[in-house]
């Protein structure tokens, strides 16, 4: 059978009703015409040569204003799209620095180590066409020791991640004198990966670092380039707490785009369920590939990696034999030498097909890949840019479909096409003076140089933190300042990007005598992932856990081959510890404050390849975790449902339903990861909560103890819908959704209300199965007693 | 509502409410440290202990003897000694410091500057830290010194009785290297000297060690006595090697706890353990470095002494170039009887006759292995080279390589070579009667 091309594809489906019928919108988005200017008169000869042998006749206008910048010493931020010669603005200013001036330095902060590899070929082969005697080293954990000393001393761009910087090479700074005395340009790339709890860590280690060049007299130049985010400016304002140009007009040319929003259809009317996502991905992936279209499929979970690659896998073996590589998952947990070679195969067209968690949203190099499928809305209108752009990003005409799923956020933009391609990307927010985070880096800078009086670092009172230092023995003070006093390593303290810097590692017991580590997991998945009894999958190979040992952070499994995967059940209670502001909104009481989180996995259940049949349960008994966060809450008094004409679990029902409107509205409404932000439904004092999950819904007394209360009455519970940061310390959402509480509210009851389902679905308060039949129903009566 | 940071701090870290698990077992940890400190202490330092629950706190200079100093940058506090010549250290006095040989300190530095100095332009320093972990967190509350003078040892020990006189204290330390030429550490290659240069760093001020030879005892201890050690740690080698047994010496971990608890409680009584360790890491150092040279010295090669030693010596003099030393020590040991480690010895010696192209002395050394034990691999298959390469006597190497297949264990590795050996020497024979 000849080949399709992507568009004698494109023009075939959109000629099958049954595709064309579901598609929401649209969108294409025509080549433009590039825009350029002359090298400026200051870059060296040679430089012009091998820029010039590249093709380069001319820069892009963005990289000429860019530069132009930067050679003025002025911090920058460069927003364009993938693909439009980014790197070169900061390659230009570096290494033309270093050959008007050998001995200075730079700095290059990625977010992951595999972006910073990518980054050193490309630098490596530009300093090799120079000719020139710069050192450009990777300083990363991967980094041998013996390699370490000549690169802190001859390295002139270090390429390092924040994580490095912040437990590596800013405690040990003293041995990076000569980086440190001579550091001209500091470059980050990806910014807008820096946002929420990971962006508050970065602004720390960044005041970390200028404190350390201050002590070395020296200020660094900044230049940062970021996805198409809508407040890049003042993002970078605020992690590096210093002015910032914003160059955000491409001159790069594009070629041609096609975007398409496909929401699939409806299979029962009265339950509101479509049908799953997961099934047209996996058709017009299947024929993509077959086409010999290059493809990448994004899902929005490292579950549904697997699940996906092996279905893909499965369509493409009855077609006729095909190489192991032809179609692969690619996430995190994967071991680097995996990842690399998925990379490679990528680049070489040896992977035809490849499905994604968002690892290879970023700047990755995978080379041209042709055609994109989303599988669900990625969260953010920015990461769903990002995702389309990885394919086309050269040249010729691509494809990116994005598939909705079935629950708010998804069917409010297959609803209202134009909203999602009129609005403008997502805000990156930090709360950098978190507390705790602040805390943790105040500890990490006082081990680096000791504090003195009148030293600035965040917004709080500097003196009170080194105080309370002081006191728990952690400082010493003396005159005015204060010195590290205790035997640790602050740094090691704390990971950038989880609360806990433990993994699991996951280890292949099928050969008795040769135990083989396959996968590492950080420490909160886990408890989700491994547990005892769960299916764990690798590249759609699924692996039993026999043991999660807790003690030695090991799980072990073995292969096997079932026709069912695992999902965990957790259940979380949430107990108000302070109100730091109350309103009356109505007849609702609306607050925010500090609460106590305690979850637990309870159990898993087994669903069906296929059919997603839940085919079994099982208990798990793992310890609970405790946090204590931010929360914005509100309770309905007992007395307005006590009126209602309901029983006690409908009640329930209804108020798992309108949480589980506001959860996903609230996310949207923050512009957050719908993850950042958690939800549950409890009484206020702590003591009743409601466990759902499992299909099971009632309220229990705590969460260690899990028992149901056969005594307690709906007239007994004043319930409490929480709406909670999913970080220890808080995040800083809860205050906004306090003040945006009633159009919050509004906007859950249009949701709702204008629902075309019978009882309620995954668009509205959730789906049936799990919130009963009657929640949709319920729901809105509160609602209206609430008016 | 306004809170204070350190109420909101408390509340998030759950303080005011209950433990953290990290915190129990920190306690837990803590008192396993102190049962294991109180099981190691001898009489004297539970008396101490008791002692210093009801006594008044206790001045510095009550418990130390020595004196504040003043410079430009501040003061800090300086405690001297002087070790006597005749003073014993385990299995040595004193006095014998002052023959550490420095020709053969260089020998084990590695560094040929050390033999043109003398042992009176030698610093021996050791610190005691704030932490081990490292970084620029970790300071050097006392830095201990040790030079050889006028017969005798004098130790200096540098205290910072607070953060703030480091710069004074390090200016002083500065000055005091001024006069010295080397080094002389323990793992302060790694630990000490690193430290002090961050120190110097972080205080402004230039550090005086950079480029000094520097003889880092360490790495010769392993080489020469590790095959007999446990582990490569001071306290071991001084009770092990030199025969020095400490009384109630206090345990390096315990060390940065007791300076928190002095710049806590200013009770110099914690310290008077940690001085005392730190004087004696230093005499230890000397001593053992005495120890070290005289190991690769053949003038102190005697039958008493230690085969495996000796064999270590040899192999870092042959290491070395010092090929004369390393053959009257390898003499003296094979010449010990028959051994595991005057066979070893031989070994090596016929082995450095080879390279040296002293082939009559090699090939009697295997003769007579051979003629000791006719199963020796090594001495047949060296024989069977030297027959077939330089003797041009294929049919002895032949018969040497078939002598060794009888006793070589069948498809093992050795095996095989020899097999292999065997049928090209047949192929050489075969074309030599052609």
């Amino acid at each position: 059978m000849a080949k399709l091309t992507m568009d004698e594809w494109l023009a075939r489906k959109k000629n099958q009703r049954h595709f064309s019928d579901n598609i929401m919108a649209v969108k294409n988005i025509s080549a433009s015409e590039g825009k350029f200017v002359p090298y400026p008169e200051w870059i060296d000869s040679r430089f012009k040569a091998v820029l010039e042998a590249r093709g380069y006749g001319k820069l892009y206008s963005h990289q000429g204003s860019a530069i132009g910048f930067v050679r003025q010493e002025q911090n920058v931020i460069l927003v364009t799209p993938t693909a439009s010669g980014k790197t070169l603005c900061y390659n230009i200013p570096v290494l033309q620095n270093i050959l008007e001036a050998p001995e200075s330095r730079a700095l290059y902060l990625f977010p992951t180590k595999a972006l910073a590899q990518d980054q050193m070929h490309e630098i490596h082969s530009l300093v090799s066409e120079l000719g020139a005697d710069i050192g450009t080293y990777t300083y990363d954990g991967d980094t041998p020791d013996d390699a370490r000393q000549a690169i802190r001393k001859k390295g002139h761009i270090v390429v390092t991640n924040p994580d490095m910087l912040h437990a590596g090479i800013l405690p040990h700074h003293t041995k990076w004198q000569k980086l440190f005395t001579n550091l001209k340009y500091v470059v980050i790339d990806e910014l807008h990966v820096y946002r929420g709890i990971f962006g508050s860590h970065f602004t720390n280690v960044i005041r970390r670092l200028l404190r350390i060049c201050r002590f070395y007299n020296h200020e660094p130049v900044f230049i940062c380039c970021s996805a198409t985010v809508a407040n890049p400016k003042e993002h970078a304002e605020r992690l590096l707490e210093r002015p910032v140009v914003l160059i955000d007009e491409s001159g790069a040319p594009r070629a041609k785009r096609t975007f398409i929003l496909y929401n699939p259809p409806v299979v029962n009317r009265e339950l509101g369920i479509r049908q799953s996502a997961l099934t047209p991905a996996r058709k017009m992936a299947s024929e993509l590939i077959k086409n010999g279209i290059q493809s990448i499929i994004f899902t929005t979970s490292r579950l549904n990696v697997e699940i996906l690659t092996k279905y893909l896998k499965d369509i493409l073996k009855k077609w006729g034999p095909i190489d192991e590589q032809f179609v692969t998952g690619y996430r995190g947990g994967y071991l680097p030498n995996l990842r690399r070679k998925i990379e490679e195969g990528l680049r070489n067209r040896r992977v035809m097909g490849v499905v994604s968690t968002n690892a290879l949203e970023l700047g990755i190099d995978i080379g041209d890949l042709e055609a994109c499928i989303m599988v669900g809305y990625p969260g953010s209108v920015a990461s769903t840019w990002q995702q389309a752009g990885r394919a086309g990003r050269r040249r010729g005409h691509s494809l990116a479909v994005m598939v909705a799923r079935s629950n708010p956020m998804d069917q409010f933009i297959a609803d209202n096409p134009e909203y999602f391609f009129s609005q403008s990307p997502e805000h990156c927010r930090v709360n950098p003076d978190n507390l705790l985070i602040l805390l943790h880096h105040v500890k990490s800078a006082a081990f680096e140089l000791p504090f003195q009086k009148g030293e600035k670092f965040g917004i709080e009172p500097l003196e009170e933190l080194l105080d309370y230092l002081h006191e728990k023995g952690v400082l010493h003070r003396v005159d005015d300042r204060w010195h590290w006093a205790a035997e640790s390593y602050p740094a090691d303290e704390i990971s950038l990007r989880s609360i806990n810097p433990e993994n699991v590692v996951i280890v292949d017991t099928t050969n008795r005598g040769n135990h083989k580590v396959i996968a590492e997991i950080d420490w909160d998945s886990a408890f989700t992932a491994v547990h005892d009894e769960a299916i764990y999958m690798v590249e759609s190979q699924q692996y039993h856990v026999d043991k999660f040992d807790l003690e030695r952070k090991k799980a072990y499994v073995r292969k096997v081959d079932v026709d069912y995967f695992t999902d965990a059940m957790t259940y979380t209670n949430v107990r108000v510890i302070d109100t730091f502001d109350t309103r009356r909104n109505k007849r609702i009481i609306v607050e925010h404050g500090e609460v106590q989180v305690v979850r637990k996995v309870v159990g898993y259940k087994k669903i069906k390849f296929y059919t997603s049949e839940n085919v079994g349960y099982g208990d798990v008994s793992l310890p609970e975790k405790d946090m204590h966060t931010t929360s914005y809450w509100f309770t309905v008094p007992r007395d307005i449902l006590a009126d209602l004409p309901f029983t006690r679990e409908d009640i329930i029902d209804g108020m798992n339903g309108l949480a589980y409107g506001v959860h996903h509205l609230a996310a949207m409404l923050l512009m957050s990861d719908i993850h950042d932000i958690d939800c549950c439904i409890g009484d206020k004092s702590g003591e009743w909560f409601v466990q759902s999950g499992g299909g099971r819904r009632v309220i229990t007394e705590s969460a260690s103890k899990g028992l149901e209360d056969e005594t307690m009455r709906a007239g007994d519970f004043d319930p409490t819908v929480f709406v909670f940061d999913a970080y220890p310390g808080g995040i800083g959402f809860s205050e906004l959704l306090f003040n945006e509480h009633d159009q919050l509210l509004t906007s859950v009851r249009n949701l709702i209300e204008g629902c075309p389902c019978a009882f309620g679905c995954p668009t509205c308060v959730g789906p049936t199965l799990e919130v009963g039949l009657k929640a949709k129903k319920v729901a809105l009566s509160i609602l209206d007693k609430l008016k | 509502m306004i809170m204070n940071v350190r109420d909101r701090l408390n509340r998030l870290t759950g303080e005011a409410e209950k433990r953290e698990k990290t915190e129990i077992r920190e306690e837990i940890l803590t008192l396993r440290r102190r049962i294991d400190a109180i099981m190691a202490r001898k009489p004297r330092s539970s008396a101490y202990k008791c002692q210093n629950r009801y006594a008044v706190t206790r001045v510095l200079e009550d418990v130390i003897h020595g004196s504040e100093i003043c410079n430009d940058y501040g003061t800090f506090y300086v405690s001297r000694s002087v070790a006597e010549g005749s003073d014993s250290h385990g299995c040595r006095t004193i006095s014998e410091i002052g023959g550490l040989n420095m020709n053969h300190a260089a020998l084990l530095a590695a560094d040929e500057r050390i033999a043109r100095s003398d042992l009176e332009r030698g610093l021996f320093i050791d610190t005691e830290t704030t932490g081990l972990s490292g970084g620029t967190g970790t300071t050097a509350f006392l830095i201990g010194l040790g030079w050889w003078e006028n017969g005798s040892f004098v130790t200096e020990q540098i205290f910072l009785r607070d953060f703030s006189e480091e710069t004074a204290a390090l200016v002083f330390l500065r000055e005091t290297a001024a006069k010295r030429e080397f080094l002389i550490t323990f793992n302060g290659k790694a630990f000490d000297i690193g430290l002090l240069s961050t120190r110097f760093i972080l205080n402004r001020q230039r550090d005086p060690f950079i480029g000094l030879p520097h003889l880092d005892l360490l790495f010769p201890s392993r080489r020469l006595l590790g095959h007999r050690l446990e582990n490569s740690r001071l306290v071991t080698l001084e009770e092990q090697i030199l025969d020095f047994r400490r009384r109630g010496d206090i345990p390096g971990y315990e060390i940065p706890g007791r300076y928190f608890d002095w710049l806590g409680r200013k009770d110099a009584a914690v310290l008077e353990d940690v001085f005392l360790h730190n004087r004696l890491d230093i005499i230890s150092m000397a001593v053992l470095a005495v120890h070290l040279a005289e190991l690769v010295d053949p003038a102190f090669c005697r039958d008493e002494s230690n085969d495996a030693d000796l064999i270590a010596a040899s192999r870092l003099l042959i290491e070395r170039g010092e090929l004369d030393s390393a053959m009257i020590i390898l003499k003296a040991t094979a010449d010990k009887g028959c051994g595991r480690f005057s066979f070893e010895a031989k070994k090596i010696l016929s082995l450095l006759y080879k390279r040296c192209g002293q082939w009559k002395r090699a090939v009697a050394m295997w003769e007579e292995m051979i003629d000791k034990n006719p199963g020796d691999f090594f001495a047949l298959t060296e024989m069977a080279k030297w027959c077939e390469h330089r003797a041009d006597e294929l049919e002895r190497a032949t018969s040497l390589v078939k002598q060794a297949l009888q006793y070589a264990e069948e498809s093992s590795e050795l095996c095989k070579i020899l097999v292999h050996r065997h049928n090209r020497l047949l192929r050489k024979l075969r074309r030599a009667r052609q």
